[in-house]
């Protein structure tokens, strides 16, 4: 019986059918909200309000042609678009939704101790694929892009994983399932008996999630930080090649690693999926699309940065920020 | 070149192009060390095409020189024509032709910010900059009749008069434009990462300015004062008032903030228009198949992009003997090469959107021998001699 339980939990829900539909929504959700700020009225025609046109801009890339250039390192070139589609699903099975056995558990599909740094690595193989993508294009534009990647990973990636750390510091524990259950339990616990410290922490990782939303933005190659694929410099950065099924992946895998970025931000910083009444479902999916419509509105306010401004700026604000964020939690681990 | 250095082309398709150009850019690492532009893909023998219509005809070809700055090309034309011919102008065409030309800086100066925008990835002031431009292309239609190629001067006069019922109508969108206008400039100078891409990039100084005789808005942002409607008034400019609008920032930052304080003085000069604007006739008779006496003539405009200059020489006949077009862009490409040396990569579409290129306007043809590092222009006398050797056999 538990067997079957296991297999629905990994291919149906909260697996890879319900992570699949929930990006395709994230799509169209991060889509219209742009469009909404920028004056548009972003799609319309398939579906209830355009609903639909991310599975149909989907299936329409699977039916184009599937280019690979002669100029490009076929193997690597072919594969990368599967392994920018996989790491992130494979990562979001670490992230508590809902668990089948109980209607009010959020148990995650695989739970361990670390998983937390799991997920952080596997974020970072995201995104070696991504440069290996570009480089090996054979294309001018894409090893631009590619090295960009690069660079931004240089910039992004330290403060990220300190600020992600900050509440796995907290927590005493490395597993995303117990900082959730560390945040519910503390918040719950600051709501029957407020505290000072109660209030720092709170305060501290207020903090770490505007870091943390940064990060994720440059980590999504999201303005002001899409300098990676900037279209008007150059063409899409390390995409360019990229073609067909090739295309539809790495698109599709883009918003897995939105749904990604949003969930871990939820887990890490808002409370995992519990709250008041309702089945952690219901919470995962509004805190999650919350954390979609947030990282949309910032992307559609700002005008790209440059390169070189990304990684100066990181290094100057978001690093030092972060260490004393890091401090901060530290400290307050030590009154505890 | 050194081992670090290697050569990038852009062009002649890129999405930082709207149209086909190359450049040739050396870099090192990030930094842009030398430039070399490849003028000509794009020309289509429009001034060839001219000699062989009558000066009625090729008032619709000449504006087919550029889309954006399709009336300026036609006022310098017309213009040009009728020094040459001795035709008077009454004051109200006059009127209007100034009033099609400020429409058009509108529209223009308000697309090259939405593209300025584009290119430094703020697409989210682009849509809004783009949306108010309609306010202006509505206004174009209503008095022209199209939204590109308004067809409006023709020789001796305009095509089609205004309607002072609707003057309260569009003095309102005007209004409505300027406001807009004054809000992208506050978000242009208050939103840090604009100023962040566009502060200090491609600066050129004064004095280069000068040495490389760039025009326009490129020209008037590193503070020389070039703006032919005040230092060589045409048609009824001197009798409006308006600023000189120039600016000593040398940089991106400094185009934006020209365009968009022309675009408030252009809303200004319209609304001058609706008031001050006389009864009469709106054009003089001309014969479409009328001859030009003998004759040559200069004729320099103001257009969006600087000083566009046309030259028709008449021998008398009913088709000018030669017309010749100095456009704006083909003036500011050598302060736009020494605009981007030094900068990002990065820096490269902002820094070359920001002379409002117009290459269609600008490519013209001649001759050149890479080996001996000779160029030449063939004559009418060159071109028969090719003529008769072609079709010999």
């Amino acid at each position: 019986m538990s067997a079957v339980v296991d297999a629905v939990q990994v291919l149906v829900f909260p697996g890879l059918s319900f992570i699949l539909s929930y990006t395709l929504f994230v799509e169209w959700l991060s889509r219209k909200t742009v469009a909404r700020l920028q004056n548009r009225v972003g799609p319309l025609h398939t579906g209830w309000q355009g609903i639909l046109q991310p599975l149909a801009d989907f299936i329409k890339l699977m039916v184009k042609e599937d280019i690979t250039p002669a100029a490009a390192q076929a193997r690597v070139f072919n594969l990368v678009p599967v392994v920018v589609f996989a790491i992130p699903l494979a990562a979001a099975f670490l992230i508590p939704i809902q668990s089948l056995t109980g209607l009010y558990s959020y148990d995650p599909v695989a739970s361990f101790e670390g998983d937390l740094a799991v997920v952080l690595f596997l974020l970072t193989l995201n995104a070696l694929a991504v440069f290996l993508g570009g480089w090996c294009s054979g294309n001018l534009f894409g090893a631009v892009g590619a090295t960009r990647v690069a660079f931004m990973m240089l910039a992004y990636e330290t403060p990220l994983t300190l600020v992600a750390f900050s509440p796995a510091i907290l927590a005493g524990s490395l597993s995303i399932k117990k900082i959730v259950d560390w945040e519910v339990a503390g918040f719950q616990g600051f709501l029957a008996q407020p505290s000072l410290h109660g209030l720092l922490v709170g305060l501290v990782l207020l903090v770490g999630l505007a870091i943390y939303t940064v990060c994720l933005l440059a980590e999504l190659e999201l303005r002001p930080f899409d300098m990676s694929e900037a279209e008007t410099e150059i063409v899409h950065g390390w995409q360019v090649e990229y073609s067909g099924v090739k295309l539809a992946l790495l698109n599709s895998g883009h918003y897995v690693k939105m749904v990604l970025a949003a969930g871990l931000m939820t887990s890490l910083f808002l409370g995992g999926p519990s709250g008041p009444v309702l089945p952690p479902l219901f919470w995962f999916l509004a805190k999650t699309s919350f954390c979609v419509v947030v990282m949309s509105n910032l992307s559609a306010l700002f005008a790209r940065f440059r390169i070189d401004q990304l990684v100066s700026g990181a290094w100057r604000y978001l690093v030092t920020l972060a260490i004393l964020q890091v401090m901060a939690v530290l400290a307050l681990k030590g009154v505890v | 070149m050194s081992e670090r250095q290697f050569v990038i082309p852009i062009g002649p398709q890129h999405p930082a192009l709207k149209e086909p150009e190359s450049f040739y850019f050396t870099v090192d690492g990030e930094v842009v060390v030398d430039v070399e532009p490849h003028i000509g893909y794009n020309h289509r023998g429009i001034e060839k095409a001219m000699e062989s219509r009558t000066y009625i005809q090729n008032l619709y070809l000449v504006e087919r020189i550029c889309g954006i700055c399709s009336n300026a090309h036609q006022t310098a034309y017309v213009g040009s024509v009728e020094a040459v011919g001795g035709i008077e102008v009454p004051e109200r065409a006059q009127y209007i032709r100034v009033f099609m030309q400020e429409l058009e800086r509108l529209h223009s100066h308000l697309l090259w910010l939405g593209v300025a925008a584009h290119e430094i990835g703020f697409d989210t002031l682009f849509y809004y900059v783009w949306r108010d431009r309609e306010l202006v292309m509505d206004l174009l239609e209503e008095v022209s009749g199209n939204r590109v190629n308004y067809a409006m001067a023709t020789i001796g006069g305009v095509r089609r008069d205004l309607n002072p019922d609707n003057f309260p109508r569009w003095r309102k969108a005007i209004s409505k434009v300027q406001e807009r206008t004054e809000y992208y400039i506050k978000v242009a100078s208050t939103e840090p990462t604009i100023l962040e891409r566009a502060v200090g990039v491609g600066y050129l100084g004064k004095g280069d300015m000068e040495r490389l005789s760039g025009v326009g808005p490129n020209a008037r942002c590193s503070g020389v004062p070039c703006d032919i409607r005040k230092i060589n008034p045409y048609l009824v400019y001197d009798k409006l008032d308006f600023e000189h609008i120039v600016v000593d920032n040398g940089d991106v930052f400094g185009q934006v903030l020209v365009r968009a304080l022309e675009v408030l003085e252009s809303c200004k000069i319209l609304q001058q228009v609706m008031d001050e604007i006389p009864e009469g006739e709106i054009r003089t008779k001309f014969n479409p198949l009328g001859r030009i006496p003998e004759g040559e003539a200069v004729y320099l405009v103001e257009a969006q992009r600087g000083e566009l200059i046309h030259y028709t020489i008449s021998n008398g006949r009913n088709m000018p003997y030669r017309h010749k077009v100095r456009s704006p862009t083909l003036g500011n490409i050598p302060s736009l090469v020494e605009r981007l040396k030094g900068s990002y990569i990065a820096d490269i579409p902002i820094i070359l959107a920001g002379i409002d290129p117009c290459f269609s306007c600008t490519d013209r043809m001649l001759f050149y021998d890479e080996g001996k590092d000779r160029s030449w222009v063939w004559t009418e006398e060159d071109l028969r001699k090719y003529r008769r050797e072609w079709f010999k056999e």
